[in-house]
């Protein structure tokens, strides 16, 4: 304690006056205190369970696994399916006959959805057994698929290939179970119990200790036992590890598989209680990140303590909500895990461990293409068929010019702040819905013209995105990820769910048609030109303009002196630092800048949308704005423009629809392996990987003809000494 | 103005209970090249990094620069002031070109600057050019650190630390470590030659042939102490640096 920083030291201090008050109110009034930490209990060994596979993870590998949860969610749905059916689902493959098949609209053969393992649902046991395998599995895959090979990459690769899994595996659920809530027979006793005169299930009593000996188990594990101590080793020094020789790499493969199966455990055990849908344990995995942080990611009594802590106090919010008026229904409580991650960061700072191995790997090019005659050509091209689609194409082409034009503004926003400064935000949709919901209020609750509201509604985007921003000033890499996730959440259920300025006007909120002057290009305004289904031309023009102005602002961003200084913060903040960057301000005006991408693409959702509620700005909505971002690169405004025609319903997924094969439901479940893909292989994107196609095919005609090759990055003649 | 460019006083580092930096006192003259030595451990980057602000929550003392106290500014706002430095480890912008490297130090960025230069950005910076041609950095301006020699990449570490037109002083730590024999002189012959160009500098090596044949006036520390000043001759001949430092490898490296 004595040599601990002054605000642990108060935060311990004052988590032990709470504690003790507790205790002793609880002396005087056991109903109602006992309840709250008895109800309590239920969720909070989930959070805390979750939170014990994250820090396996951690340890093992450095990952802050985002996936962890989803990987909980899918072994739950096994286990559920074989007891109820018998049936052991078959995550979707793809047919390689498929277009064949298309063409001839002929079905050569069917590709099994589910292995029946028995007729009839099989016995408990060998669905747990044959859950925990899959766990097992999905552990092996994880680390010698994704994470192994991502060893040496930078941070924001290895955050994105855990979002990966998490999309991915939730959409198979989803794909083969529907999005309904299943459940199963318990597995504890549940019977009713008195305990100290308050009537609860047994089953939690039962959790709780199983919790309790895991912990333990992991504790002992990694403190004792010779592969705890050379895990532990190899945390701090991978290669002296190695040389001392052991297998570090088996070492964190085990692990996994330890992550694994502890997160299938708690699916299947705690299924009865909750009943599982496909998003529950992600949902819980951010109060699991709190607690984790405040463990800093390695101890695992603090990560369960903390936990259960959690959900206890969780309880207890919902007691005095529910028992006092005066205490307004703000939705603190679902804002809980946000307030203590903003806490341990505080508190914790930046003393998250960092893994002892070298980061060597790059981070994506920010490519800023020499400004050729060909290339002015090639943008004004792109412009006029832009233009065409936008008025011109079948409507259902113009709803998904006017999604992907919304979606590039998104994207942008990434390639502004995580491309650029290399601050991984997960919360670019909390910072649209506030624009979005601003919207309703200045437009049409207040009723100011358009001139005024779209600005306001950026204004405000701008304004919670700062706010937000600040914590980034204190964290970096995969914590910020998690701090940022939490702000998101904290922004959706603090203010998307109710009545408020950044909020619901009712049950809904609408926003005006827009309109300059008395012309209305709104998505039902009548347009003069092209057909008069709806949406209309006039609202695709006025997306189409604010879109360019932003993809010609970002480029131009690149260029100037505040992007190379992004760059430089992004390469190095110390270096920045001693040449004279203001690295706080840097990182604060990209946050900024991004917010008010994010803030316009949010406005004018809402524009399209006309009526709408939280929905449209979840979590994991942003979850996937950075996938697909990432997917399309995360660091060129080609790639936001790659992006944008990838999202749900843009025009890449609309036209194959139209032309090719109705992906429809598989977009997520795809997206999502392509993500992995894309980390682990080519952090560049698809626009990084067409740009080196490019050159090839161009230095491959050049070389035909006797000519010198181009470098990729100046399009000029190689120059320079080290690669003659 | 005083001939004295940079002046510690009594400037201590302690990191919980060792004491890396202890109570040095010492001068950079104008115009010259003054060097700071010390074994292994010795506490001279340390030293650096105390004076250039990172290490706000461990140092004390006082740092003059140009008789203005700067001691617990933040390092980008000592950059302003005119104190630059390199580093060991080179931490050059490894995504950017050699031209952005030097761009991104060349002067402070405000909110107008930054809108004026957004709007019509200017073609190139003057200073950026005048330092690619004083450091001879030409045929490499537009290629990216990580495809340069180690030799090339020391240079543009100093070209990005001496670019901003407010600098006074250069602090270069070991910029000659991982070069090889020509390549080092090659190197101490260009800090000459800035030297005769008017720049301050503040040399640590461990070459000492190095140091030796380029500084005008030398420091030495030991255990985080100053223990020796002189000039190369001076310093050559001092026992405690003949002990301490060259050991028995004797004087004549």
């Amino acid at each position: 304690m004595a040599n601990r920083p002054l605000p642990e030291r108060i935060a311990i201090v004052l988590a032990s006056a709470v504690g003790l008050a507790w205790i002793l109110g609880a002396l005087v009034d056991r109903q109602v205190f006992f309840q709250p930490v008895l109800f309590g209990i239920g969720t909070g060994t989930i959070i805390a369970a979750l939170a014990l596979g994250l820090v396996v993870a951690y340890r093992a590998s450095g990952v802050i696994n985002f996936g962890h949860g989803a990987i909980a969610t899918y072994v739950t749905y096994v286990y559920v399916s074989l007891v109820d059916t018998g049936d052991y689902p078959i995550p979707p493959l793809p047919n390689p006959v498929a277009p064949i098949e298309g063409i001839f609209d002929i079905e050569l053969f069917d590709i099994p959805t589910m292995i029946a393992v028995s007729e009839s649902g099989t016995s408990r046991g060998i669905a747990i057994a044959i859950a925990l395998l899959t766990a097992a599995a999905l552990g092996l895959i994880a680390h010698y698929a994704i994470f192994r090979p991502l060893r040496y990459a930078p941070i924001l690769a290895k955050v994105v290939a855990s979002v990966g899994i998490m999309l991915f595996l939730q959409a198979a659920v989803v794909l083969r179970f529907g999005s309904r809530a299943k459940s199963a027979d318990p597995i504890f006793p549940n019977d009713p119990v008195d305990f100290l005169g308050v009537r609860v299930g047994q089953d939690r009593f039962w959790l709780l200790g199983t919790v309790v000996a895991v912990t333990a188990a992991l504790y002992a594990l990694f403190r004792y036992t010779r592969f705890g101590i050379a895990t532990r080793a190899s945390a701090e020094n991978e290669q002296f590890t190695t040389l001392l020789g052991f297998n570090a790499d088996r070492q964190a493969g085990i692990s996994w598989v330890l992550a694994s199966v502890l997160a299938g455990a708690v699916g299947i055990l705690v299924a009865p209680i909750t009943g599982v849908t496909p998003n529950l344990f992600t949902v819980l995995l951010i109060s699991s990140l709190g607690a984790a942080l405040l463990g800093r990611m390695s101890s695992f009594v603090v990560a369960a303590v903390a936990g259960l802590m959690l959900g206890v106090i969780d309880q207890e919010l919902f007691r005095l909500e529910f028992e006092f008026d005066w205490i307004p229904d703000i939705g603190i409580r679902r804002a809980l895990p946000f307030l203590v991650i903003a806490i341990a960061m505080v508190v914790r700072g930046e003393t998250l461990p960092s893994r002892g191995s070298i980061t060597a790997e790059r981070l994506p090019e920010a490519y800023a293409p020499p400004i050729t005659r060909w290339r002015l050509s090639a943008y004004g091209l792109l412009v006029i068929v832009a233009t065409w689609v936008t008025i011109f194409a079948p409507f259902q082409f113009r709803a998904g010019m006017q999604n992907s034009m919304i979606g590039v503004l998104f994207a942008l926003s990434l390639v502004v702040v995580t491309g650029y400064v290399g601050q991984i935000s997960l919360m670019q949709m909390a910072l649209a819905g506030v624009s979005a919901f601003a919207v309703g209020t200045f437009g049409t609750d207040v009723g100011l013209p358009l001139v005024l509201t779209l600005p306001l509604a950026v204004a405000s985007g701008i304004g919670f995105g700062l706010l937000a921003a600040l914590p980034s000033l204190r964290t970096r890499g995969a914590s910020l990820a998690v701090v940022t996730l939490a702000s998101g959440l904290a922004l959706e259920e603090i203010f998307f769910k109710r009545p408020g300025w950044f909020g619901l006007s009712r049950t809904n909120k609408v926003a005006p048609t827009p309109e300059v002057a008395g012309l209305e290009f709104g998505p039902s305004s009548s347009f003069f030109l092209g057909d008069d289904k709806i949406p209309t031309g006039g609202f695709g023009i006025f997306l189409l303009v604010l879109t360019i102005a932003s993809c010609v602002g970002v480029m131009r961003l690149r260029r100037s002196r505040l992007g190379e200084q992004m760059l430089a913060v992004r390469a190095n903040e110390r270096a920045a630092a001693a040449a004279g960057v203001n690295v706080a301000m840097v990182k604060l005006t990209a946050f900024g800048i991004s917010a008010a991408l994010a803030g316009l693409g949010g406005a004018l959702t809402a524009y399209k949308l006309g009526t709408y509620t939280g929905a449209s700005f979840g979590i994991f909505v942003s979850l996937s704005v950075l996938a697909f971002a990432y997917l399309g690169g995360i660091s060129t405004v080609g790639g936001a423009i790659t992006a944008g025609t990838l999202f749900a319903e843009g025009i890449g997924i609309i036209a194959t629809n139209e032309w090719f094969i109705d992906v429809g439901s598989y977009t997520a479940y795809v997206a999502g392996f392509f993500l992995i893909a894309t980390a682990v292989y080519n952090n560049e994107g698809i626009d990084g990987f067409q740009r080196r196609q490019f050159f090839q095919v161009v230095n491959f005609i050049r070389r035909r003809r006797g000519l010198e090759r181009l470098d990729l990055r100046t399009a000029g003649p190689k120059r320079g000494s080290a690669d003659v | 103005m005083s001939d004295v460019v940079l002046r510690t006083e009594n400037l201590t580092v302690r990191f919980g209970g060792l004491l890396a930096v202890n109570d040095v006192t010492l001068d950079c003259a104008r115009g010259r090249l003054t060097g700071l030595i010390g074994p292994n451990g010795a506490g001279k980057t340390t030293f650096i990094d105390a004076v250039t602000g990172f290490l706000p929550n461990n140092s004390s003392g006082r740092v003059a620069l140009d008789g203005q106290d700067v001691f617990g500014r933040a390092p980008h706002v000592l950059a302003h002031d005119g104190l630059t430095r390199t580093w060991q480890t080179l931490e050059l912008f490894d995504d950017i070109s050699v031209r952005s490297n030097l761009d991104v130090a060349s002067g402070r960025l405000t909110i107008p600057s930054a809108l004026r230069d957004f709007f019509r950005p200017a073609k190139a910076q003057e200073r950026v050019e005048e330092v690619i041609e004083l450091l001879d950095l030409h045929d490499i301006a537009d290629r990216q650190p990580r495809e340069l020699s180690q030799g090339q990449r020391k240079m543009v570490g100093v070209g990005r630390a001496l670019v901003s037109s407010s600098t006074k002083i250069l602090l270069l730590d070991e910029p000659a470590a991982g070069l090889d024999k020509s390549e080092t002189q090659w190197f101490g012959e260009q800090l000459r030659k800035l030297i005769g160009e008017g720049y301050t500098m503040l040399l640590i090596d461990h070459d000492m042939g190095l140091v030796l044949s380029v500084c005008d006036h030398i420091h030495m520390l030991e255990f985080g102490k100053l223990v020796a000043s002189g000039s190369p001759t001076e310093m050559r001949n001092n026992p405690v640096v003949i002990q301490a430092y060259l050991g028995h490898s004797g004087a004549d490296r």
